[in-house]
């Protein structure tokens, strides 16, 4: 359970932005959504605090193409920056439908996408390996044990 | 060669036609391929915003499955290789996490030992096999079509996590390897503008198809301005964009690009001549037949 995004980023690192924008410029979530910029999200957290971004749904829109990364001068860590931030949210119960499926599905099955008869059909008449059933037992353990239930419910 | 065939979530479901190729083609290196009870990798677009703790400890026990078969990992997919490569690197340098993922790893019997590679087929292809090779098989030539290469962002950023030994002097890295691939099967690997731009996909899974494919459209525009006649691709979800947002895409703005997409193995099992029933040809909404009467 972690309280602050401070702790998996070192706020230190974020001093060094100068606000370029040469993250927000290469960024392709903010091409496509206007209210989106990973610029704006540095400097709400710099001057408001974690508390400004991980309530808000629009930090969702990132591609997590890691392009702010590659490009940004400081060499600041963007995208670990995001995912701390992705992580509280989510611990708060700012996550975004399609994602919860997803790990809800990874929990109970192993896998993220759903393997039913037409799937295994499909894969028959391709003579491809059956997708057998995952030792489901043994990958909740895991997950019991490293916390996934701060933002699902394992059985 | 052998490696442990790290297959995903998405092809096996989605498009199992491309695994049908991937394995096809590589038999016809005379690779052989392993299936071990992987699970999801897990995905850096949902486990690893969602919850680190739990994305690290379930990408550290397939790295162990492999471990313990004692063969490198091979992935077909973005998403896998972009989150495998990077925990298997993490829990390598950093003995404080290791000690942290085997905790989590004790009660299921694996431990992590940091005893493998992982690997993109890609690679395997440009580096472990040869460009040489892989030339030597092919039958029928590419006709030099003008292929426009999308490698898709997870491949290779964060470049110092992804490439770390092929970094240039600044530090940056672009991929070269499915360029030169093509090249060897005849095609004319086509350079275009935005080239290495994001193809939305993770925007449309998590939040919404409309933006994403927006991100798709400028990219194709791209591509048709220099007469690009089909995109190679190397991971599922970048063919979900391109072939199946391209197709939403039509519905909205009928820019008729009608811009077909492959997935690297399809195009290797057509050079190299394999039986055309399994390679997957049927798994695409943008019609292939403009480039298949030409190969």
């Amino acid at each position: 359970m972690i309280k602050s995004i401070w702790e998996l980023f070192n706020k230190e690192d974020l001093f060094e932005c100068y606000q370029c924008a040469r993250c927000t410029g290469s960024c392709p979530a903010a091409m496509a959504m206007n209210s989106y910029g990973p610029r704006e999200i540095l400097l709400r957290c710099l001057n408001l605090g974690q508390e400004a971004v991980i309530g808000d749904e629009r930090v969702w829109y990132c591609t997590t193409c890691n392009v702010c990364e590659d490009r940004c001068p400081q060499e600041i860590n963007i995208p670990e920056l995001l995912t701390a931030i992705f992580n509280l949210a989510a611990q708060r119960g700012n996550l975004p439908e399609k994602i919860k499926f997803g790990v809800d599905m990874i929990a109970k099955t192993g896998r993220s996408l759903i393997v039913n008869d037409k799937v295994l059909k499909e894969r028959q008449k391709l003579s491809l390996p059956a997708l057998d059933p995952l030792n489901i037992d043994e990958i909740e353990g895991i997950l019991k044990k490293t916390g996934l239930n701060e933002i699902i419910e394992l059985s | 060669m052998k490696f442990a065939f790290f297959l995903g979530c998405v092809i096996p479901v989605k498009y199992p036609g491309f695994e049908k190729a991937t394995r096809e083609v590589m038999a016809a290196l005379d690779i052989e391929l392993v299936d071990l009870p992987f699970s999801c990798c897990p995905a850096p677009t949902n486990m690893k915003l969602a919850h680190y703790d739990s994305w690290l400890a379930l990408a550290a026990r397939n790295l162990c499955l492999a471990e313990e078969a004692g063969l490198p990992i091979m992935a077909i997919c973005n998403g896998c290789i972009n989150t495998l490569k990077e925990v298997n690197l993490i829990l390598k340098q950093d003995p404080q996490r290791r000690l942290q993922v085997n905790e989590a790893l004790e009660g299921s019997g694996h431990q992590f030992k940091g005893s493998i590679e992982v690997k993109h087929l890609l690679d395997i292809l440009q580096k472990d096999v040869g460009l040489e090779r892989i030339a030597e098989r092919v039958r029928h030539p590419l006709q030099g079509l003008r292929i426009g290469c999308h490698y898709g962002c997870h491949l290779y950023r964060p470049p110092r996590l992804m490439y770390p030994d092929d970094l240039s002097e600044a530090s940056s890295y672009v991929p070269v390897s499915m360029d030169h691939i093509l090249a060897a099967l005849g095609a004319s690997p086509t350079q275009y503008s935005r080239k290495f731009l994001c193809c939305g996909s993770a925007l449309g899974t998590n939040i919404d198809a409309q933006p994403a494919n927006e991100i798709t459209r400028e990219k194709l525009q791209h591509m048709k301005k220099h007469r690009i006649e089909a995109v190679a691709v190397a991971c599922p979800s970048c063919f979900t964009q391109f072939d199946r947002g391209q197709m939403m895409l039509e519905r909205k703005y009928h820019d008729g690009f009608g811009l077909p997409s492959l997935f690297i193995s399809q195009l290797l099992g057509l050079a190299f001549g394999l039986d055309r029933s399994t390679l997957g040809l049927g798994d695409h909404r943008i019609s292939l037949n403009p480039i298949l009467d030409r190969i």
